[in-house]
């Protein structure tokens, strides 16, 4: 803006400067005029003296010799002075300006200088030095070399002179009048672009909508009228575009949302989703690839499944080898070997994308991978719990079906084999009877129908009584037996039945997986917190591995020595709930080989144990 | 006279087994597992063998196996006593020769009738898997 308004002291300076350089060029060319003529005229001048004889140019007594004719008549205002002089340079004529003296430069004696030219610079006195422009022709006498004729002009300077003040005045005054007028002019057409500037730049700095209104002159008016109509349709295409950017940023975000929406949801999906492309490269794959196949995402990503698959068996699966019309959904469980030690049981759901609203059209297909490892694990359990729980059914019901059936065939007669098959069906029936009791209870207690009925029970006779009911049911099986427990123990507040069931499966499992000979030992302990129950046995041991399962419902060693042992895999399970449904905790040290050790801790205040004395 | 030698860790079982068949006619044998039962084998040298699965020391179907393995030149059919015909068992059981299986409870009667057939030359191998 500011240079905009200083335009007209930007015009007159260049005025200024138009006419500086005007005088300028005009004061060149008089000097360099100037100086061709001097040159020229004292060329010319010399040598036609030096055509003339020596004793023509010196002027005769009382006289006037021809270089004072030519000083005074020639008229050229640069003429400095004309000289005769002889060889060795003294002045024989001379006719000179006012005030000035003839350098006393001698010229060079070789013939090919006596004729030319040369700028001599010479002061005279205190005055500044001059130059001048010299011309000199040899003069003969009776053709013999008798001197030379030397015409001198001022060099021209670039001097202002007042003389020629009125050229100069009459040159300067047409441009001083010209610049205001063009001033005036210029402002007057560049009005309107003026004008129109100023509201472009309000439109740009305000970012605002409105039409520019211009009032231009006759020759931009067409102009203005085109440009102010492009002008409008390109604010109406701004704005559009303007609104069409706002829609397109709204859409980029809303898709954006949806897709971290749609990522979240399934990054946070419980199992692992695969999308295979139709090339066979995965296009997507989520975070819990990482924990089933063992694999990163960016490992697999872009890649078709036997570049990265560790199971050969599972590429067929993901490469869809096995789907021949490629349109179905195809379903299959297998075990995958993540590492050495690690075994997992994964379920593969494949199911076609198809392209919208073209259901014969794929675009890849979706992989669900589940893992089943526990619920295949619990289903082998239940089922060996099913196969034994049918074992234990079966063997007294086969044993009650023989001994009817001899007892119907042939044994009638005999009294003491009626006497003997009526009292093994008691028993067996006694026998079915409560393994019947102990499922029913089970399947309570796994329910939460089991509430403890608590009452005072004294440990020692307790843990006596229950330990010598073991090693009667269990006969004569060549172990020994040790019982440890102080004499005086605390009373504790506790379910009975409940307790003695836990009590019993550790005392039994101590003697069914005893080797021969073995001892099982029961001990007990306490102190001002707790109390501690103990059984051990010199038996199999458990694996380290089996340890951290022991515990778990329908867990059963895979150890050939225990496998031989009938069991369903609940009794320590069930123990372990009896004992924390008493807030203690049962636990495990075994060693394969050197027998195991269960101990029962349980908390004097947590369990309200009660002071014998107090009681 | 037939020997038939069973193995079982149930007296009962035994007990009433070895009643019964003998009053049919037949020698009779018994052990308490797998073990008892090789060593039966060496020294009578059955006719039939019957066996429980679940056994300690030595399982019925570990018995089978070492059979199959290392006296592959037995004549004798096996029994073998199950609660149930599993699968499990079915999968192994398909590589031992000559092996039927007796689903608990057992009848005395079939027993008798299965061995009766099988020593008359009869094939009753079909009836009972």
């Amino acid at each position: 803006m500011r240079i905009k308004q200083r335009f007209g002291l930007i015009l007159i300076l260049a005025t200024l400067l138009v006419m500086f350089a005007t005088v300028f060029i005009l004061f060149e060319y008089q000097r360099d005029n100037r100086e061709r003529l001097a040159r020229a005229q004292g060329l010319d001048l010399a040598r036609l003296l030096g055509s003339m004889a020596w004793h023509e140019l010196i002027p005769r007594h009382g006289g006037r010799g021809f270089l004072d004719v030519l000083a005074r008549g020639h008229g050229n205002p640069d003429f400095a002075y004309g000289a005769l002089v002889d060889l060795d340079g003294t002045i024989a004529n001379e006719a000179v300006r006012p005030g000035v003296i003839v350098p006393p430069k001698p010229i060079s004696g070789e013939p090919s200088g006596w004729l030319g030219q040369r700028v001599l610079e010479f002061g005279d006195g205190g005055r500044l030095a001059r130059r001048y422009i010299e011309s000199h022709a040899p003069v003969f006498e009776a053709g013999k070399h008798r001197g030379f004729v030397r015409l001198g002009y001022f060099e021209p300077s670039l001097a202002f002179s007042l003389s020629e003040m009125p050229f100069f005045a009459s040159l300067m005054l047409p441009i001083f009048l010209l610049a205001p007028f063009f001033y005036f002019l210029l402002h007057q057409q560049f009005k309107p672009l003026r004008e129109f500037s100023e509201r472009f730049d309000d439109l740009v700095d305000s970012s605002g909508v409105g039409s520019v209104e211009l009032q231009p002159s006759r020759e931009l008016s067409d102009f203005m009228d085109q440009f102010s109509s492009y002008v409008e349709a390109t604010q109406l295409r701004l704005q559009a575009l303007d609104r069409e950017h706002q829609d397109l940023q709204m859409s980029s975000k809303l898709l954006v949302y949806r897709n971290n929406r749609i990522d979240a949801i399934l990054q946070n999906f419980p199992d692992a989703i695969v999308v295979i492309d139709e090339a066979g490269e995965v296009s997507y794959a989520n975070s819990k690839i990482e924990r089933l196949l063992a694999v990163t995402h960016d490992e697999i990503l872009g890649k078709k499944p036997r570049d990265w698959c560790r199971d050969p068996n599972l590429v067929p699966l993901l490469t869809f080898g096995d789907v021949k019309s490629g349109l179905q959904s195809n379903e299959d469980t297998l075990e995958y070997r993540l590492d050495e030690g690690t075994v997992k049981t994964l379920q593969f759901c494949v199911y076609p994308l198809f392209v919208p609203n073209d259901d014969t059209r794929i675009l890849g297909r979706l992989v669900v991978i589940r893992d089943v490892s526990e619920s295949h694990l619990l289903r082998q359990r239940q089922n060996e719990f099913i196969s034994h729980v049918s074992h234990e059914l079966k063997t007294p019901l086969n044993v009650l079906s023989m001994y009817s059936e001899s007892l119907l065939r042939e044994g009638a007669d005999d009294e003491a084999y009626r006497i003997e098959a009526v009292n093994v069906i008691h028993d067996e029936v006694e026998r079915l009877s409560t393994l019947i009791n102990n499922l029913l209870a089970i399947n309570q207690y796994e329910l939460g129908g089991v509430v403890a009925q608590r009452k005072h029970v004294r440990m020692h006779e307790f843990l006596e009584d229950a330990f010598e009911n073991v090693i009667k049911s269990r006969g004569d099986n060549g172990l020994e037996f040790e019982l440890d427990i102080p004499r005086e123990m605390s009373m504790v507040y506790i379910d009975k039945d409940l307790f003695r069931i836990a009590v019993n499966n550790l005392l039994t499992n101590a003697i069914k997986y005893n080797k021969p000979g073995g001892k099982v030992a029961m001990t007990a302990s306490e102190d001002d917190d707790s109390i501690e129950i103990t059984v051990s046995d010199e038996g199999y041991g458990i694996a380290e591995a089996d340890q951290k399962q022991i515990f778990n419902k329908f867990f059963r060693s895979t150890d050939d020595n225990i496998r031989q042992q009938t069991g369903h895999g609940l009794g320590l399970s069930l123990a372990r709930q009896i004992v924390q449904m008493h807030h203690g905790d049962l636990t495990c040290q075994s060693e394969l080989g050197e027998g195991s050790r269960f101990t029962i801790r349980l908390e004097k205040v947590s369990t309200q144990i009660m002071d014998a004395a107090a009681s | 006279m037939k020997k038939i030698l069973i193995a079982d860790d149930e007296p009962h079982v035994l007990r009433v087994m070895k009643m019964s068949l003998e009053n049919e006619g037949f020698a009779v044998e018994t052990c308490a597992n797998g073990m008892e039962a090789l060593a039966c084998i060496e020294r009578e040298h059955p006719d039939i063998l019957i066996t429980d699965i679940q056994m300690p020391q030595m399982t019925g179907e570990k018995l089978c196996r070492h059979i199959q393995e290392y006296i592959p030149e037995r004549g004798f059919l096996i029994f073998v006593l199950t609660s149930r015909t599993e699968i499990e068992h079915r999968e192994w059981s398909r590589q031992i020769d000559n092996l039927q299986f007796l689903e608990k409870p057992v009848s005395i009667r079939n027993l008798i009738e299965r061995l009766d057939a099988y020593f008359a030359g009869a094939t009753g191998g079909e009836s009972a898997a």
